[in-house]
């Protein structure tokens, strides 16, 4: 399997393939209206903004109140980010392939990291037992996809934790 | 003989309101770090490190414990201390509370 990410320069290069970037497109473009146009009692939101205080509801209150746009406004900033990045990428032999610099694969760790959370309240992973998922299970595919995801996260984490190091 | 001189205005006694004060004020909250099934292990010790400055050994012992024991402390602050740290940790999607030192 050909690597997602590679370090190219100051760069982290992203490349991929056409199908594969339509997906990431795709679901940044749903969770961007889920967070948009929440609906009553939406799983993804209650994943994406849990509570903050335990045994005391009021504080609790006080402090969702509080951080609650300022953690919109920056899941929504990384989601136009993204797919805007995408949307500029350049396309050569059926491969989309993008540079991200500075904070722009820290703003993708965190989309592919959202957008793994949403599938996961989505199909109610915490109810499922994997290990009894068949292949024509209706859960099988975006579980797959949730994986798919998390690999290319642990490519990036490696890159960015050699950063750091 | 000098005259006394009428003050202004009688003096009145200033009521202080009484502040009931919680016991508790002055501990800390304590930021818990809660186990789920989608945020990847080398994602938390990532997010460990990058929002508390930890050591890749602490942020690794750390997310092992919120792994086997289902959820960790990962720091004891002032409440607004606390309150910044539970807002990193959410905006990483990890699932955290604060909640007041025992």
């Amino acid at each position: 399997m050909s690597r997602t990410f590679t370090r190219h320069g100051d760069a982290i290069r992203l490349t991929l393939r056409a199908e594969e970037a339509q997906l990431l497109e795709r679901l940044a473009g749903e969770l961007r209206t889920a967070l948009q146009r929440p609906g009553p009692d939406d799983p993804v939101h209650s994943r994406l903004f849990p509570p903050a205080v335990l045994g005391d509801a009021q504080a609790d209150r006080e402090v969702r109140d509080l951080l609650a746009d300022a953690l919109l406004a920056d899941r929504l900033e990384g989601l136009e980010s993204v797919l805007a990045l995408v949307a500029g990428a350049r396309r050569s032999r059926g491969r989309m392939v993008v540079d991200l610099h500075d904070e722009e694969p820290l703003l993708l760790l965190g989309v592919l990291n959202d957008i793994r959370l949403a599938i996961g309240a989505r199909i109610d992973i915490e109810a499922i037992d994997r290990d009894q998922v068949g292949v024509d299970d209706e859960v099988a595919y975006p579980i797959a996809v949730m994986d798919h995801l998390g690999w290319w996260q642990e490519q990036l984490l490696v890159l960015l934790d050699g950063e750091r190091g | 003989m000098a005259q006394a001189t009428q003050p202004a205005a009688a003096p009145v006694r200033e009521e202080v309101p009484e502040i009931a004060e919680e016991p508790s004020a002055d501990l800390p909250w304590d930021v818990i770090v809660w186990d789920d099934p989608v945020n990847l292990m080398s994602y938390v010790v990532f997010v460990f490190k990058r929002v508390f400055g930890f050591p890749e050994h602490l942020a690794r012992k750390l997310m092992l414990e919120v792994h086997e024991q289902g959820r960790a402390l990962v720091a004891s602050e002032p409440r607004e201390q606390a309150e910044r740290y539970v807002k990193e940790l959410h905006r990483y999607g990890l699932r955290a509370t604060m909640e007041r030192a025992s």
